[in-house]
């Protein structure tokens, strides 16, 4: 289910990708000079490249990749621009619009695709037409001749049927963050690996730029062809391959059948021929994959030498494909064609037909699909809106619900300065009516807004699964809540601070796993994110099983780095130099990683929260885990706020801030020499004049049975209570920054216009005390 | 994780990327006699093997790793099943 999400968006930003690259490619054949255009071109095409990678959808890759290289040497300006070379690009992304609309269309991508593998060939041309590289004719030998350096070989490690390959990376190689050594290593079935050094190399004392790969690999691959040239699909110029030839391997040993008194080569003799059997019953399986096809004619390609069947040409020149190998497995059984259908009767022979009739019926279906969705709507049912429209709409609802607020104003008026009590009532029964509308207005158009917070925890699996082997370290993730929605633009930018959080708390927060044994936990760390609604707020926690953060360390490196003077570092709490972290510039990694440790901190992260009116906090235990809290408001368009009144003034503050409200009889407020407190509930709260904050002189004003309204509102995990004159209900307000001369005023977070006309100020406490 | 460079060598232990071919390749050249301890070594990134193989250190300890050893051109380990040479 979660694949197929995944499935469904990549569809959905292929196409979009495939739009914008479009317009793109006509937009720079019409002004080929613009740096600009080409980089977002590259860009698109890189962006649609990355989304390939996510699925195992070779074809469409391999094609994109191409694109991508041409168009990175474009971008470089080593190739010109031509409309020859804009034709092969456009076809080219015809055809991977054709292929993502299969894949929307089956959910897959089978087997190769001659069309898309041609049009790679097209557009990699253009690559060698223009540019000769020149190191490719040195390196590179000719293809399907045998490499020299092979014969230097002991024939032990050159089998026949391995595959010799020659890899020479670029040079500039490593700032594509290639790792030619580590492909190198991991080539499947590796044999023989020996790296060649230049003999041109410069000596030891001399500078040499040790970014300048200049090393070339040769393997040996004891596995099929066409694994060693997926293994390298990334470099495939970049690499040369040959398959070793029978003659120039070791005779391979013969268990010649005259010899049958002895018992252990009888042995041996059976085990071939239930191997034998074993790959028919393999290749009579539906949807057998290619791969499994190819190791299933290797391996009955050595059977028969070794059991000595006489066959092996016609073996070679079989058709490609399951069945074809299947009916020669068959026919050339080393217990005789009978005695193979004797054996296999039930379990090959009747599967064959079947298949391959099951293969056309599918081929025609799917034929007819093509054909019915060619003829019907093509696409799926969507609309795609701009993001300015949905905005637009959002602020005229805005509107109505402010225009909306009139109406209570005007029954008042009604009854109280033209005495129409019945009209008055019609007006707030219309109003009632209104507002049931107007709020679903608002709710709708927020819906279209909102988007899971699965969309961004999608991406954390293969980004743990990636970080933590490559740190060796055992992670589990754990997602929780993934169903919370959020508007868009909260969402998107949540994605960024959550996947460095993430990475933090991999590099510094999860240890490995004998630093876990031994500290008595489980080997596997846990690292749970967790999504749900609170209020009108998405809280978010991401918490780790791991060290926990070093406060000492914190304290130090804080301190080293000048950010805060060192006897304030030790006159705080744990819990409050665990905050240091947010600090600019923090950090404590001793060398820069590449996961983290690049100063680019937590401070990042904080900005980016606050940024969309989030908060977050950290808390940490020394030995049992990190846990990071990032609380962000569901949406940013419409905001609730309470009003009230003080010194004959209205002002508005934030719902999301305010605790309680609560009426306090003078006598009950403590007076501790400027200071003022009051207990609440059993806890003590300090209070504070809002016209003292506000500079007004005016004195708190009590109610007539002796009572101050007081606001508790709570500001970074303290409550204060705000002493007012009076409340004055709650409104939606579309809140307007303060702009112009205004935009120095602190104290307010912006003004919202009111129902009867007016204009209320947004109080923004946290700047106030 | 990464270099720890000391008074006589430098030990590579863990895996190392590609950031640390650079100070790698400057410390080997500031030393007088440049040596390195190979025995906790990972993975290394190419970059960092060809500073290996162009400045060729002493080594301190050699790296357990068949496809390493045959890199820097060591002898393979024995092995029970007698790997091929």
């Amino acid at each position: 289910m979660k694949t197929q999400d995944l499935l469904d968006q990549f569809v959905q930003e292929a196409r979009e990708c495939l739009e914008r690259i479009g317009q793109r490619l006509l937009a720079v054949e019409r002004d080929p000079a613009n740096r600009e255009l080409l980089n977002d071109l590259f860009r698109e095409v890189h962006t649609l490249k990355g989304n390939c990678g996510l699925f195992d959808f070779g074809a469409l890759e391999h094609l994109v990749h191409a694109a991508e290289d041409l168009l990175d040497r474009v971008r470089d300006g080593q190739i010109a621009y031509r409309p020859a070379l804009a034709d092969t690009l456009l076809d080219a992304m015809d055809h991977t619009g054709a292929l993502v609309d299969r894949i929307a269309r089956d959910g897959r991508l089978d087997g190769d695709d001659p069309a898309a593998a041609a049009l790679a060939q097209a557009l990699r041309q253009h690559l060698t037409a223009a540019d000769p590289a020149p190191r490719s004719d040195a390196a590179e030998p000719a293809p399907r001749a045998m490499p020299d350096w092979l014969s230097a070989l002991p024939a032990g490690e050159r089998p026949a049927g391995a595959v010799a390959v020659t890899y020479t990376p670029e040079s500039g190689c490593y700032f594509k963050g290639e790792d030619p050594w580590r492909l190198a290593r991991c080539a499947p079935g590796l044999r023989h690996l020996a790296v060649h050094a230049p003999t041109d190399w410069p000596p030891p004392a001399e500078a040499f730029d040790c970014y300048d790969h200049r090393l070339v690999f040769r393997l040996v691959c004891d596995a099929p062809l066409a694994a060693v040239q997926d293994h390298f699909r990334y470099v495939p110029e970049q690499v040369a391959c040959v398959v070793l030839a029978n003659e120039d391997a070791a005779p391979a040993p013969r268990l010649a059948p005259a010899h049958g008194a002895d018992p252990a080569l009888a042995a041996l003799r059976q085990h071939a021929r239930a191997l034998w059997t074993a790959q028919g019953e393999l290749l009579a399986r539906p949807g057998v994959a290619a791969a499994s096809v190819e190791s299933a004619r290797r391996v009955l390609e050595r059977l028969a030498r070794i059991l000595g069947v006489d066959a092996t040409d016609s073996l070679a020149g079989l058709a490609p494909g399951a069945v074809p190998l299947a009916t020669w497995a068959r026919e050339h059984h080393p217990d005789g064609a009978a005695a193979a259908g004797r054996a296999t009767d039930e379990s090959v022979a009747p599967p064959t037909p079947r298949l391959g009739a099951a293969t056309a019926a599918g081929a025609t279906a799917a034929g007819a699909t093509a054909d019915d969705g060619h003829a019907g709507d093509r696409g799926p049912r969507m609309l795609k809106v701009s993001q300015d429209k949905i905005d637009r709409l959002m602020d005229l609802i805005g509107e109505m619900v402010v225009a909306k607020n009139a109406l209570p104003y005007l029954a008042a008026r009604a009854e109280t300065q033209f005495g129409q009590r019945e009209l008055a009532r019609e007006i707030k029964t219309q109003y009632s009516v209104i507002n049931r509308i107007a709020e679903d207005m608002q709710h709708a158009v927020l819906q279209v807004r909102m988007l899971p917070v699965g969309t961004v925890f999608q991406r954390f699996g293969r980004l743990v699964r990636d970080i933590s082997r490559k740190l060796g370290k055992e992670v589990e993730l754990v997602l929780e809540g993934e169903d919370t929605e959020a508007d868009k633009n909260v969402i998107e930018s949540l994605a960024d601070p959550l996947i460095h959080i993430l990475r933090n708390s991999l590099d510094h927060g999860i240890e490995p796993p004998d630093a876990r044994r031994a500290a008595g936990k489980p080997a596997t760390g846990t690292l749970r994110v967790s999504a749900r609604q609170e209020g009108d707020r998405v809280v978010l926690e991401i918490a780790d099983d791991g060290a926990g953060i070093d406060t000492r360390r914190v304290r130090a490196k804080a301190v080293e780095r000048g950010l805060i003077p060192a006897d304030r570092a030790d006159a705080l709490t744990d819990a409050e130099a665990v905050q240091l972290v947010f600090l600019p510039g923090f950090s404590t990694a001793e060398s820069v990683s590449d996961l983290s440790g690049r100063g680019v901190g937590m401070d990042v992260v904080r900005t980016a929260v606050e940024r969309v009116n989030g908060t977050v906090a950290l808390s940490s235990t020394a030995g049992a885990g990190t846990t990071i809290r990032l609380s962000l408001p569901l949406s940013m368009a419409v905001t609730h706020v309470m009003m009230i009144e003080t010194a004959g003034r209205r002002f508005g503050v934030p719902m999301d801030l305010i605790v309680e409200t609560v009426r306090v009889p003078a006598e009950d407020i403590h007076h501790f020499k400027q200071s003022q407190t009051v207990v609440l509930r059993g806890r003590i709260v300090p209070l504070r004049s809002l016209n003292a904050l506000m500079g007004l002189d005016d004195p708190p004003r009590a109610n007539p049975e002796g009572e101050h309204a007081v606001l508790v509102v709570r500001l970074g995990g303290e409550t204060i209570g705000l002493v007012v004159d009076d409340f004055d209900g709650t409104s939606d307000i579309i809140l307007k920054p303060l702009e112009g001369v205004l935009a120095g005023l602190t104290g307010f977070a912006g003004t919202a216009l009111m129902g009867d006309g007016s204009v209320l100020m947004i109080l923004n406490p946290r700047e106030l005390i | 994780m990464g270099i720890r460079y000391t008074r006589t060598h430098a030990a590579l232990e863990g895996d190392i990327a590609v950031d640390d071919a650079e100070a790698l390749a400057h410390w080997l050249r500031a030393q007088r006699r440049p040596a390195v301890a190979l025995k906790a070594v990972g993975h290394v990134h190419s970059a960092v093997l060809q500073v290996l193989l162009a400045l060729r250190p002493a080594l301190r300890s050699e790296p357990a790793d068949r496809w390493l050893r045959a890199a820097l051109g060591l002898a393979p380990v024995a092995t029970s099943e007698g790997e091929p040479a």
